[in-house]
Protein backbone atom coordinates (compact mmCIF):
# COMPACT_ATOMS: atom_id res chain seq x y z
CA UNK A 1 0.00 0.00 0.00
CA UNK A 2 2.81 2.28 1.07
CA UNK A 3 4.50 1.80 -2.53
CA UNK A 4 1.06 2.56 -4.43
CA UNK A 5 0.50 5.55 -2.85
CA UNK A 6 3.73 6.99 -2.98
CA UNK A 7 3.34 6.17 -6.56
CA UNK A 8 0.16 7.82 -6.79
CA UNK A 9 1.78 11.00 -5.23
CA UNK A 10 4.23 11.12 -7.36
CA UNK A 11 2.25 10.88 -10.21
CA UNK A 12 -0.42 13.23 -9.08
CA UNK A 13 2.49 16.01 -8.30
CA UNK A 14 3.61 15.32 -12.01
CA UNK A 15 -0.17 15.60 -13.13
CA UNK A 16 -0.21 18.93 -11.31
CA UNK A 17 3.06 20.33 -13.36
CA UNK A 18 1.71 19.21 -16.36
CA UNK A 19 -1.63 21.05 -15.89
CA UNK A 20 -0.88 24.13 -13.86
CA UNK A 21 3.30 23.94 -13.76
CA UNK A 22 5.57 23.77 -11.48
CA UNK A 23 6.74 26.85 -10.70
CA UNK A 24 4.26 29.54 -8.88
CA UNK A 25 4.87 31.88 -11.73
CA UNK A 26 3.31 29.33 -13.68
CA UNK A 27 0.60 28.68 -11.60
CA UNK A 28 -0.51 32.26 -11.72
CA UNK A 29 -0.69 32.56 -15.46
CA UNK A 30 -2.90 29.45 -15.82
CA UNK A 31 -5.25 30.68 -12.96
CA UNK A 32 -5.68 34.10 -12.80
CA UNK A 33 -4.38 34.03 -16.48
CA UNK A 34 -2.28 36.40 -18.25
CA UNK A 35 -3.29 39.73 -20.46
CA UNK A 36 0.30 39.98 -21.80
CA UNK A 37 0.87 35.91 -23.10
CA UNK A 38 -3.30 35.93 -23.64
CA UNK A 39 -3.80 33.39 -21.06
CA UNK A 40 -7.71 33.22 -20.25
CA UNK A 41 -7.80 32.78 -16.38
CA UNK A 42 -9.61 29.57 -15.40
CA UNK A 43 -13.42 29.21 -15.15
CA UNK A 44 -14.58 29.07 -11.46
CA UNK A 45 -16.51 25.84 -12.60
CA UNK A 46 -12.98 24.33 -13.52
CA UNK A 47 -11.23 25.76 -10.98
CA UNK A 48 -13.59 24.23 -8.05
CA UNK A 49 -14.01 21.07 -9.89
CA UNK A 50 -10.15 20.65 -9.94
CA UNK A 51 -9.82 20.94 -6.49
CA UNK A 52 -12.51 18.95 -5.34
CA UNK A 53 -11.54 16.09 -7.45
CA UNK A 54 -7.98 16.52 -5.96
CA UNK A 55 -8.90 17.35 -2.22
CA UNK A 56 -10.79 13.72 -2.93
CA UNK A 57 -7.41 11.41 -3.29
CA UNK A 58 -5.40 13.97 -1.05
CA UNK A 59 -7.31 13.30 2.31
CA UNK A 60 -7.47 9.58 0.88
CA UNK A 61 -3.39 9.47 1.23
CA UNK A 62 -3.53 11.80 4.24
CA UNK A 63 -6.13 9.38 6.80
CA UNK A 64 -3.98 5.93 5.15
CA UNK A 65 -0.84 7.36 5.65
CA UNK A 66 -1.07 9.11 9.33
CA UNK A 67 -3.40 6.23 10.12
CA UNK A 68 -0.21 3.96 9.48
CA UNK A 69 1.87 6.80 11.52
CA UNK A 70 0.42 7.02 14.40
CA UNK A 71 1.27 2.70 14.99
CA UNK A 72 4.56 3.40 14.27
CA UNK A 73 7.30 3.50 17.16
CA UNK A 74 8.66 7.70 15.98
CA UNK A 75 8.13 10.01 18.80
CA UNK A 76 4.71 11.37 19.90
CA UNK A 77 6.13 15.04 19.04
CA UNK A 78 6.95 13.80 15.59
CA UNK A 79 3.89 12.42 14.80
CA UNK A 80 1.82 14.90 15.84
CA UNK A 81 3.70 17.20 14.04
CA UNK A 82 3.19 15.38 11.01
CA UNK A 83 -0.83 15.07 11.48
CA UNK A 84 -0.93 19.15 11.74
CA UNK A 85 1.59 19.34 9.38
CA UNK A 86 -0.80 17.75 6.43
CA UNK A 87 -3.73 19.69 7.58
CA UNK A 88 -2.51 23.02 7.40
CA UNK A 89 -0.91 22.00 4.13
CA UNK A 90 -3.98 20.54 2.64
CA UNK A 91 -5.43 23.29 3.60
CA UNK A 92 -3.72 26.11 2.27
CA UNK A 93 -3.81 24.59 -0.97
CA UNK A 94 -7.85 24.43 -1.04
CA UNK A 95 -8.26 28.02 1.01
CA UNK A 96 -5.56 29.22 -1.11
CA UNK A 97 -7.07 28.43 -4.48
CA UNK A 98 -10.18 29.55 -3.89
CA UNK A 99 -9.33 32.54 -2.07
CA UNK A 100 -7.22 33.63 -5.24
CA UNK A 101 -10.79 34.54 -6.78
CA UNK A 102 -10.50 37.47 -4.04
CA UNK A 103 -6.51 37.84 -2.88
CA UNK A 104 -5.44 36.67 -6.14
CA UNK A 105 -1.82 35.89 -6.71
CA UNK A 106 -0.94 35.31 -2.77
CA UNK A 107 -3.57 32.89 -2.63
CA UNK A 108 -2.18 30.80 -5.58
CA UNK A 109 1.55 31.44 -4.11
CA UNK A 110 -0.42 29.86 -0.50
CA UNK A 111 -1.85 26.81 -2.44
CA UNK A 112 1.41 26.03 -4.81
CA UNK A 113 3.27 26.40 -1.26
CA UNK A 114 0.56 23.99 0.47
CA UNK A 115 0.38 21.77 -3.07
CA UNK A 116 3.93 20.54 -3.08
CA UNK A 117 4.80 20.63 0.74
CA UNK A 118 1.64 18.16 0.92
CA UNK A 119 3.42 15.67 -1.03
CA UNK A 120 6.85 16.06 -0.07
CA UNK A 121 5.54 15.46 3.71
CA UNK A 122 3.92 12.85 2.72
CA UNK A 123 6.70 11.37 0.11
CA UNK A 124 8.96 11.60 3.32
CA UNK A 125 6.14 9.78 5.62
CA UNK A 126 6.02 7.11 2.86
CA UNK A 127 9.39 6.78 3.02
CA UNK A 128 9.77 6.39 6.45
CA UNK A 129 6.98 3.66 7.34
CA UNK A 130 8.73 2.19 3.94
CA UNK A 131 12.14 1.87 5.67
CA UNK A 132 10.29 1.03 9.64
CA UNK A 133 8.33 -1.69 7.40
CA UNK A 134 11.91 -3.25 5.61
CA UNK A 135 13.71 -3.34 9.43
CA UNK A 136 10.79 -4.97 11.53
CA UNK A 137 10.60 -1.86 13.73
CA UNK A 138 6.84 -0.93 12.77
CA UNK B 1 -1.70 7.99 23.81
CA UNK B 2 -3.15 6.60 20.86
CA UNK B 3 -6.39 7.93 21.97
CA UNK B 4 -4.75 11.51 21.87
CA UNK B 5 -3.97 10.52 17.97
CA UNK B 6 -7.25 9.29 17.25
CA UNK B 7 -8.87 12.37 18.66
CA UNK B 8 -6.07 15.06 16.60
CA UNK B 9 -7.22 12.87 13.44
CA UNK B 10 -10.59 12.94 13.86
CA UNK B 11 -10.79 16.57 14.19
CA UNK B 12 -8.34 16.41 11.04
CA UNK B 13 -10.59 14.35 9.14
CA UNK B 14 -13.21 16.75 9.80
CA UNK B 15 -12.09 19.71 8.85
CA UNK B 16 -11.03 18.33 5.53
CA UNK B 17 -14.34 16.44 5.40
CA UNK B 18 -16.30 19.93 5.45
CA UNK B 19 -13.96 21.74 3.18
CA UNK B 20 -14.62 18.84 0.56
CA UNK B 21 -18.48 19.03 1.40
CA UNK B 22 -18.15 22.84 1.02
CA UNK B 23 -16.20 22.51 -2.21
CA UNK B 24 -18.92 20.15 -3.60
CA UNK B 25 -21.91 22.54 -2.30
CA UNK B 26 -20.27 25.51 -4.40
CA UNK B 27 -19.48 23.58 -7.34
CA UNK B 28 -23.07 22.16 -7.18
CA UNK B 29 -24.23 25.62 -6.91
CA UNK B 30 -22.20 27.07 -9.65
CA UNK B 31 -22.95 24.33 -12.34
CA UNK B 32 -26.38 23.08 -11.53
CA UNK B 33 -27.96 26.25 -9.25
CA UNK B 34 -30.08 26.41 -6.16
CA UNK B 35 -33.06 25.93 -8.03
CA UNK B 36 -35.37 22.40 -9.13
CA UNK B 37 -35.84 24.34 -12.26
CA UNK B 38 -32.47 24.61 -13.55
CA UNK B 39 -31.41 21.38 -11.72
CA UNK B 40 -33.49 19.91 -13.70
CA UNK B 41 -32.18 21.40 -16.43
CA UNK B 42 -28.57 20.66 -15.19
CA UNK B 43 -29.11 17.16 -15.51
CA UNK B 44 -31.47 16.83 -18.51
CA UNK B 45 -29.17 17.49 -20.64
CA UNK B 46 -26.14 14.68 -19.61
CA UNK B 47 -25.71 11.42 -20.89
CA UNK B 48 -25.35 8.22 -19.25
CA UNK B 49 -21.70 8.84 -19.41
CA UNK B 50 -21.83 11.93 -18.47
CA UNK B 51 -23.97 10.90 -14.84
CA UNK B 52 -21.41 8.09 -14.70
CA UNK B 53 -19.07 10.10 -14.52
CA UNK B 54 -20.30 12.25 -11.90
CA UNK B 55 -21.84 8.84 -9.81
CA UNK B 56 -18.85 6.81 -10.03
CA UNK B 57 -16.34 9.22 -8.02
CA UNK B 58 -18.89 10.11 -5.82
CA UNK B 59 -20.12 6.76 -4.69
CA UNK B 60 -16.55 6.21 -4.17
CA UNK B 61 -15.30 8.87 -1.84
CA UNK B 62 -18.77 9.38 -0.02
CA UNK B 63 -18.73 5.84 0.90
CA UNK B 64 -14.99 6.19 2.60
CA UNK B 65 -15.66 9.50 3.84
CA UNK B 66 -18.80 8.15 5.50
CA UNK B 67 -17.29 5.07 7.08
CA UNK B 68 -14.54 7.18 8.17
CA UNK B 69 -16.80 9.34 9.92
CA UNK B 70 -19.16 6.87 10.94
CA UNK B 71 -16.38 4.65 12.21
CA UNK B 72 -15.34 7.36 14.61
CA UNK B 73 -18.77 7.83 15.59
CA UNK B 74 -19.20 4.50 16.63
CA UNK B 75 -16.27 5.35 19.53
CA UNK B 76 -18.32 7.93 21.40
CA UNK B 77 -20.32 7.05 23.82
CA UNK B 78 -22.72 10.22 24.55
CA UNK B 79 -25.10 9.14 22.11
CA UNK B 80 -27.31 6.03 22.24
CA UNK B 81 -26.13 3.18 19.99
CA UNK B 82 -30.39 3.22 18.50
CA UNK B 83 -29.05 7.48 17.86
CA UNK B 84 -26.35 5.90 15.91
CA UNK B 85 -27.90 3.57 13.90
CA UNK B 86 -30.50 5.91 12.94
CA UNK B 87 -27.60 8.52 11.62
CA UNK B 88 -26.05 5.20 9.52
CA UNK B 89 -29.35 4.86 7.84
CA UNK B 90 -30.40 8.03 7.54
CA UNK B 91 -27.13 9.12 6.05
CA UNK B 92 -26.77 6.09 3.36
CA UNK B 93 -30.47 6.44 2.64
CA UNK B 94 -30.18 9.88 1.97
CA UNK B 95 -27.29 9.39 0.09
CA UNK B 96 -28.54 6.56 -2.42
CA UNK B 97 -31.10 9.47 -2.63
CA UNK B 98 -29.06 12.05 -3.45
CA UNK B 99 -26.99 10.04 -6.24
CA UNK B 100 -29.86 8.03 -7.65
CA UNK B 101 -32.07 11.20 -8.41
CA UNK B 102 -30.32 12.06 -11.84
CA UNK B 103 -30.97 8.95 -13.29
CA UNK B 104 -34.77 9.49 -12.67
CA UNK B 105 -34.12 13.12 -14.38
CA UNK B 106 -32.82 12.01 -17.26
CA UNK B 107 -35.84 9.80 -17.65
CA UNK B 108 -38.28 12.06 -17.95
CA UNK B 109 -39.38 12.23 -14.02
CA UNK B 110 -39.09 16.51 -13.46
CA UNK B 111 -39.47 15.21 -9.95
CA UNK B 112 -36.63 13.99 -8.51
CA UNK B 113 -35.13 17.64 -9.16
CA UNK B 114 -37.02 18.49 -6.13
CA UNK B 115 -36.10 15.59 -4.26
CA UNK B 116 -32.24 15.61 -5.04
CA UNK B 117 -32.31 19.06 -3.67
CA UNK B 118 -33.67 18.11 -0.57
CA UNK B 119 -31.71 14.93 -0.34
CA UNK B 120 -29.01 16.89 -1.09
CA UNK B 121 -29.49 19.21 1.78
CA UNK B 122 -30.93 16.77 4.26
CA UNK B 123 -27.47 14.66 3.16
CA UNK B 124 -25.87 17.84 4.31
CA UNK B 125 -27.07 18.47 7.16
CA UNK B 126 -27.05 15.29 8.64
CA UNK B 127 -23.68 15.13 8.38
CA UNK B 128 -23.11 18.23 9.63
CA UNK B 129 -24.93 16.88 13.03
CA UNK B 130 -22.61 13.75 12.96
CA UNK B 131 -19.31 15.80 12.66
CA UNK B 132 -20.28 18.31 15.69
CA UNK B 133 -21.45 15.24 17.93
CA UNK B 134 -17.55 13.61 17.23
CA UNK B 135 -16.18 17.47 16.95
CA UNK B 136 -17.78 17.87 20.54
CA UNK B 137 -16.45 14.39 22.10
CA UNK B 138 -12.57 15.39 20.68
CA UNK B 139 -12.41 18.28 22.42
CA UNK B 140 -14.21 17.79 25.27
CA UNK B 141 -11.55 14.61 26.68
CA UNK B 142 -10.48 11.62 25.36
CA UNK B 143 -13.33 9.94 25.61
CA UNK B 144 -13.11 8.30 22.19
CA UNK B 145 -12.31 4.65 23.24
CA UNK B 146 -11.60 1.70 21.38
Amino acid sequence: MVIFLLGALVLNGIAKGIDFGMTPVMWINTILGNEAEFIEPLLLSDLLLSLHTDLFGLILIFILMTALLIRTSRAKGFKITVLLLGVITLLFYGIGLITSLWIGRVGVIFSWGGFYLFHLLMIGIALDIFILLIRKKF
Amino acid sequence: MQHQFLRILALSFIVLVVLQSILGGALFIVLAGWNPHTIGLYYSEKSFRGLLEILTPHVLFISIALMGTLHFLGFISTISEKKKEFLIHLLFGLFVIDQSAPIFIVLGLKLFATIKLVAFIAFESALVFALIVIFRESLRDFSLHH
